[in-house]
């Protein structure tokens, strides 16, 4: 498991208040039962965490799977050319 | 209000990128700001410094309407006249100032000002002062439907007696760092312009300014001669009582019909509704839904438009914005556009007016507002015969 993931997976389940082992790769994000109000505080602390910022309406940045999430957000990562300002992983 | 409705009637957006210093970094820089906009042209530079920039706009507006209305607040008048405005936030430019120099600039001390400034209340006390006007005075906050319930409530204060005669509106200046940023988080700004009700649309973009009206009864009014722009007739509101962001439909729809009841007025009367349609993709969704369900087969005849789609969403303003721009359409039988409308959601199927302002009957016309945390004021708005 990346540090990312698991970190994404540490956001995910605090700020929608979800069991983290919901999050699966494959968990489809519409089945998880995330209000928008939450949706927005994990975004947030996801791109202050890595000091990104995630596309509003980005048609390359289609967000189905716990997966496309951490894969979109690695992309970003890579694009910004830094490490994670740090990493929770353990 | 002229110079306004002729940029709403020719479809012309005040919406566009602004490079103003104070947006450097932000992923949103789309606003409809009032550029040209000279505090000195309108005040003495020594009256300056105790009014913030949504106060400034208040008078502005506030010195229109009495001008306009040919009202004089003498006799006791002023003693039986009522000022009631709306506001979200206040003076948020002097809040985003006074923090820059603490948290920022590493300063100590603040503006001495700042308080008498910021005050969500100062628009209210700086009109009293500027017209005698020595009645009930106070503004109403309720997020975006702040300037419908001040005038509805102004309204209801009239029609019940406890006034003779009311300044009402609302106000708001916005457009700061601090504003922009929390908005941005919220993620329901368009990055490019504001479609409301588009199938593309991506959400509101924040605009700023005032409207204010006089109001009096209608026999008051028709005894001195007044040019009556058109008769407030009824006022609904309801709350939610659901979530802090998102609407509920039968909340929305519960304002529309207390305001049509109030106004003694079947649905199908309605000729025109200046929507709230922020651009966002619940808003409208809910919004035609509503509009649905109250007017039944008669929502299909009627024209929806959104102006917002020009003079931006000005949070506690907009209704006074949008109350302007239905008075205009009244007079003007004509009903402004939506600008900026490319194709229809498919959840949006009513006649928005796309692009082109549309002459047309106007006999009566409701303004909606609904309001972050389900805080919902509708007004009907009558033709003067």
């Amino acid at each position: 498991m990346s540090d990312v993931e698991a970190k994404i997976r540490d956001i995910i389940a605090k700020e929608a208040q979800i069991d983290a082992s919901k999050l699966t790769l494959d968990a489809k994000l519409a089945e998880l039962d995330i209000e928008s109000i939450d949706l927005v505080s994990i975004i947030y602390n996801i791109e202050e965490e890595y000091d990104i910022y995630i596309p509003q309406d980005d048609e390359q940045f289609k967000l189905e799977t716990f997966r496309d999430v951490v894969d979109g957000v690695n992309d970003l990562i890579t694009k910004k050319g830094a490490e994670p300002s740090s990493s929770a992983a353990s | 209000m002229n110079e306004m409705w002729d940029a709403l009637a020719a479809g012309r957006s005040g919406i566009g990128p602004s490079d103003r210093p104070d947006f450097d970094g932000l992923q949103i820089k789309s606003v409809a700001a009032v550029e040209d906009f000279d505090p000195e042209a309108h005040f003495d530079a020594k009256d300056l410094p105790i009014l913030d920039r949504y106060t400034q706009f208040a008078l502005v507006a506030a010195r229109d309407a009495v001008a306009q209305s040919g009202l004089e607040f003498n006799d006791g008048l002023g003693a039986r006249t009522a000022v009631i405005t709306g506001a979200g936030s206040g003076g948020m430019t002097t809040v985003d100032a006074a923090y820059k120099r603490l948290y920022q600039d590493g300063k100590l001390r603040v503006f001495p000002l700042t308080v008498p400034r910021l005050m969500v209340s100062a628009a209210s006390s700086h009109i009293t002062m500027a017209f005698g006007i020595r009645g009930p005075a106070y503004t109403i906050s309720s997020a975006c439907s702040s300037a419908n319930h001040a005038i509805g409530e102004a309204f209801n204060m009239i029609r019940h007696g406890r006034v003779e005669a009311a300044i009402t509106g609302g106000a708001e200046a916005c457009l700061t760092r601090g504003t922009m940023g929390a908005w941005q988080s919220l993620r329901v700004m368009a990055t490019d312009t504001c479609r409301p009700f588009s199938v593309d649309r991506k959400g509101m973009v924040l605009g700023e300014g005032a409207g204010m009206f006089v109001l009096e009864t209608l026999e008051a009014a028709q005894a001195r001669g007044a040019d009556i722009l058109a008769e407030i007739v009824g006022f609904g509101m309801t709350s939610d009582a659901g979530d802090i962001v998102q609407p509920s439909l039968d909340g929305v729809c519960g304002a529309i019909s207390a305001a049509l009841d109030d106004a003694d007025l079947a649905p199908q009367t309605v000729d025109y509704v200046n929507a709230h349609g922020t651009g966002t993709d619940i808003n409208d969704v809910v919004e035609t839904a509503a509009l649905h369900r109250v007017l039944g087969d008669h929502a299909k005849s009627i024209a929806v438009s959104s102006t917002k789609s020009m003079h931006g969403h000005a949070l506690g303003g907009a209704g006074a914005l949008e109350l302007a721009a239905t008075l205009k359409a009244i007079e003007h039988q004509t009903a402004p556009p939506t600008a900026n409308f490319t194709n229809a959601d498919p959840k949006c199927d009513l006649d928005y007016v796309p692009n082109e302002a549309r002459a047309m009957t106007i006999d009566i016309a409701l303004s909606n507002s609904f309001a972050f945390g389900g805080l919902n004021a509708v007004l009907a708005i009558k033709r003067m015969n």
